[in-house]
């Protein structure tokens, strides 16, 4: 029997007119080799089959045009994920028939950089590596995620933004400014100074209560709250060079920043205790830009160049053995070379105080002019994937510094009790400081083989492991991560939930925006 | 005791198979590896300028939808090869699959984060495409004119000598009958096209200049192969590539040289994967040239007084050498701007987006012959970003590049002139 093409439902044609009429006929598509392509990603819902293609994807340009999808879309009732640059869907993935996708592509446009009160005013598509570019270029810089500078930068900054310079800037959220935002029922919201004047986004507060504060959350709204169209962000003054320095040919390329305004030390201690206490003298001395613990995983991940340089240095244990328990650290003489100096010496009197030692030179110089500056400006992130297909996040969480660790060591039980199918990796424990050390983030991150039956094993005995975490979090006031699912299961970890259910049903009556995202509100 | 490593079982994760055949097990691990990092869309964050040249997929930019990107054709590969979809369900795949110019810029950009052969798994869908549907319409002028006159131009083959009449009387070696250490492949381009005719009368004049031991295969000189290595029709690439690989080892030269960034990059790495093994060496002319002005034997005479930009053809630079996982994806990249900094005069300023990283011409993939307006587009992109630098002319030594260039140009406000290298050297000799 023939496939049943959901295209001939009159139900269907009857809301592809009406995006047609919306924003064009060239911007809706609706035909099985282009939906085909907005649903999978490395984690493991394609791979077991729980996501599904869109049934449209949409492309507006501008806010009306996202208003009246958006309309559209609660008029029939169809679910709809908005998407930034589309770089790993991490909720961007339908995971019910009938969605739609709403595809920045045509919202590409930096409308303003203002030097002189340092703040851009940004599209969904513009990248934070395109955004990055035009800063610099000013004398000005904003960070990146790790995960890639590929990342549209207005979903950055909703999301986490757990950057590698949020140990100086605060994480990318406390960097919005106004907000141009089209919420789930279709009104828009102007936020901050956009309120007054929509051409004009250099403050963030107001009007009223600040509402920033819903499309962030602990873990960003989702695409749960609507589709924000346009931002301003802040920049912040920069030390370093007009155009990002960078020699050498791909996948062997070096970046080293000017030595009299950017210095790193890769310190390793006994424990990892020994390294937090570290991070954490760094941040009472209110110095450096970049302060990190990273797992011995991440160290290769970014740094090998291919899948037999990663596997044949990994059974050296060149990383293994000199980098567990190290913290990296970067100095920025932000306004002078004479504060880099000042800086080193005081780093080098907590490095004596702290007993840390530096990793060997050897290692050092192999890891640092290709790796490091990754967490300035990233382009390695993707590099995760490479050994083995995929690898899995888990329990993030952000609070102090002394929680990530107590955190990141049930990760190390998990490794013990889940290894196969988690691969070799020396233990999952990346801990950022973040605002100079007063907010601490930790994060588990296993490599896994990507095979449907490993994955789905190792899916079920997490999610039963998760729910005991839910457990141990009421009992102590933290929770886990867990993506979309997070907020339904531990938002009465911090009794938010009602909270976050009233907002839903207000502004997202019809239950349109990414469901289940960010909250069910009848759950 | 030490605890045993745990391990990818898969030893594809250990090690990419890269001396493999690229069949349908190959294109589906390449497909299913794909993460969805979309740096196939972008230019490596590292080497992003602006925020205007920051795309290096001129497919994607153009047509917006994920479906025409790398990661989009990877999706479109799983699909098709795990049975979720077949070629014929949507007539959209055809212009996913050729609109794109093979380029090679999301090659390079995925092999900075993985062990993957983008291109090859376009081509590996194209040829299993026509399988199943047969050519593309829009393609039949071009397979036409190979299987009758094996070359891509719809000319007699005579016609394929007119240009070097008038250089009997340097005496240009005919290497059907004479020997020579070094064969000049003109390439169908430059050998029947008479825009282009007076390059390779230069390029012959200069390497005359020079006492250059070199002859041509004139009417007997057949196509290399890269049309249809591109466009999938892959049995045609493997006639013609055995066809001329046999020819050049019987004529004993020591080396090839091509002025033809297609036939360079097909002759010296597309050959690789053919029964025949090729007994001589492979340069473009610019690497012989570069030789030749390293030793200091060009004298230039005169000073030209002009500010230019390198377009960096893709299959000279990131498609011009083999692929191997984990080393420099290494091209022509140097050479021609070694050359040009040489001529008096020559001031070079760069494009933001160069050598690997550079955007494409527009010309390639059969995008040239199939999808004009497309290809033109692409090249518009290109004249721009040139015109941006400041310089006076865009210089290049790609055939495909030079005529799509200059196509692409009719029309624009603002005027960019398209040069060829070796004219360029030519006038200050």
């Amino acid at each position: 029997m023939a496939k049943k093409d959901i295209r001939n439902n009159d139900r269907h044609q009857q809301i592809l007119q009406a995006f047609q009429a919306a924003v064009g006929p060239e911007n809706v598509k609706d035909n099985p080799a282009t939906v085909n392509a907005y649903y999978g990603d490395w984690l493991p819902p394609k791979l077991l089959g729980m996501s599904v293609p869109p049934e449209f994807v949409v492309l507006p340009n501008g806010t009306l045009e996202t208003q009246a999808v958006i309309k559209i879309c609660n008029r029939y009732k169809v679910p709809f994920i908005p998407v930034g640059s589309n770089q790993w869907s991490l909720t961007g993935s339908p995971n019910r028939q009938g969605t739609v996708i709403i595809d920045c592509k045509r919202m590409g446009k930096i409308h303003e950089i203002d030097e002189k009160n340092m703040y851009a005013v940004i599209e969904p598509l513009v990248t934070l590596a395109q955004l990055q570019a035009e800063a610099y270029k000013r004398g000005l810089y904003i960070g990146s995620p790790e995960a890639s500078a590929t990342a549209s930068a207005i979903a950055g900054h909703c999301f986490q933004g757990m950057w590698g310079v949020g140990y100086r800037l605060g994480v990318a959220y406390r960097n919005i400014l106004g907000i141009e935002w089209v919420l789930p029922n279709g009104e828009i919201l102007r936020t901050g100074s956009f309120s007054l004047d929509a051409q004009n986004g250099f403050w963030g507060e107001g009007p009223g209560p600040d509402l920033r504060g819903m499309l962030r959350g602990y873990a960003g709204a989702m695409g749960g709250f609507g589709m924000v169209t346009k931002m301003a962000v802040k920049l912040h003054p920069y030390p370093g060079p007009k155009t990002w320095p960078v020699r050498g040919t791909i996948p062997n390329q070096i970046s080293e920043l000017p030595e009299d305004r950017f210095k790193w030390y890769i310190i390793k201690y006994d424990s990892l205790e020994g390294a937090i206490n570290f991070m954490y003298e760094i941040g009472k001395a209110e110095i450096a830009g970049v302060v990190q613990k990273w797992p011995t995983v991440y160290y290769i991940w970014w740094w090998a160049n291919s899948n037999e340089q990663y596997w044949t240095e990994w059974q050296k244990r060149t990383f293994q053995d000199n980098v567990k328990n190290a913290v990296g650290v970067c100095l920025w003489g932000f306004t002078s070379p004479k504060q880099l100096e000042y800086e080193k010496r005081v780093l080098e009197d907590i490095i004596k105080e702290t007993g840390g030692k530096p990793i060997k030179q050897e290692v050092f110089d192999l890891w640092v002019p290709r790796t490091a500056n990754n967490w300035i400006r990233d382009t390695h992130g993707s590099r995760m994937m490479r050994p083995s297909g995929t690898f899995l996040a888990l329990r993030l969480q952000t609070d102090t510094l002394k929680y990530a660790v107590d955190h990141v060591r049930q990760g190390y039980e998990w490794v013990e009790k889940f290894s196969p199918p988690i691969l070799d990796c020396d233990g999952p424990d990346w801990i950022g400081g973040y605002d100079f050390g007063h907010f601490g983030f930790g994060e588990t991150d296993f490599p896994v083989e990507k095979r449907a039956e490993d994955i789905g094993d190792l899916m079920n005995k997490l999610l039963a492991m998760t729910k005991e975490d839910v457990q141990n979090g009421l009992e102590n006031g933290i929770g886990p991560f867990l993506g979309g699912p997070y907020h339904q299961m531990a938002a009465p970890v911090f009794n938010y939930e009602h909270l976050l259910k009233g907002i839903k049903k207000a502004i997202d009556p019809n239950f349109v925006s990414n469901p289940p995202h960010n909250i069910d509100p009848n759950a | 005791m030490a605890k045993e490593m745990l391990l990818p079982k898969d030893p594809r994760y250990l090690r990419y198979p890269l001396e493999t055949p690229f069949d349908k097990e190959k294109a589906r691990w390449i497909a299913f590896n794909c993460s969805r990092c979309s740096v196939c869309k972008w230019v490596n964050s590292w080497q992003v300028k602006s925020a205007r040249y920051a795309r290096i997929c001129p497919q994607h930019t153009r047509y917006l939808y994920d479906s025409h990107s790398g990661q989009g054709k990877c999706d479109l590969a799983l699909a098709i090869i795990d049975g979720k979809m077949k070629w014929d369900d949507d007539p959209e795949i055809k212009d996913i699959l050729f609109r794109c110019t093979m380029c090679g810029g999301c090659d390079a950009m995925d092999k900075n984060i993985r062990d993957a052969e983008l291109i090859k798994l376009y081509r590996w869908m194209r040829s299993e495409y026509i399988k199943a549907l047969g050519p593309l319409p829009e393609h039949k002028s071009l397979i036409d004119s190979l299987k009758q006159y094996d070359n891509v131009w719809l000319q007699p083959r005579a016609k394929r000598n007119s240009w070097a009449q008038d250089l009997k009387n340097l005496g240009i070696k005919d290497l059907n009958n004479e020997k020579a250490d070094v064969l000049l492949f003109v390439g169908c381009t430059y050998g029947l096209s008479q825009e282009l005719k007076p390059t390779i009368l230069n390029i012959a004049k200069i390497l005359k200049q020079n006492k250059v031991d070199f002859g041509i295969l004139g009417d007997k000189e057949i196509c290399c192969g890269s049309p249809p290595d591109k466009i999938g029709l892959l049995d045609e690439f493997e006639r013609l590539g055995t066809a001329n690989i046999k020819r050049f080892n019987e004529l004993g030269i020591k080396t090839l040289i091509t002025p033809c960034a297609g036939c360079y990059g097909t002759i010296r790495v597309e050959y690789d994967e053919l029964p025949v093994k090729k007994q001589f060496e492979v340069l473009h002319v610019a690497e012989y040239l570069d030789r030749l002005v390293a030793d200091k034997k060009i004298n230039y005479k005169k000073e030209l007084n002009l500010t230019v930009t390198w377009h960096d053809p893709c299959h000279m630079g990131r498609m011009g050498r083999p692929y191997v996982p984990g080393k420099d994806l290494e091209g022509v990249y140097d050479e021609p701007r070694r050359i040009l900094k040489s001529i008096p005069g020559i001031e070079l300023v760069e494009m933001e987006r160069i050598r690997e990283y550079a955007w494409c011409c527009g010309g390639g993939g059969g995008a040239f012959t199939g999808f004009k307006d497309f290809a033109q587009w692409t090249a518009r992109e290109r004249l721009t970003e040139a015109k941006d630098t400041g310089a006076d002319v865009l210089i290049t030594s790609c055939p495909w590049c030079e005529s799509n260039l200059r196509a692409g140009g009719i029309g624009m406000d603002e005027k960019m002139e398209v040069r060829n290298l070796f004219d360029l050297m030519m006038q200050a000799l």
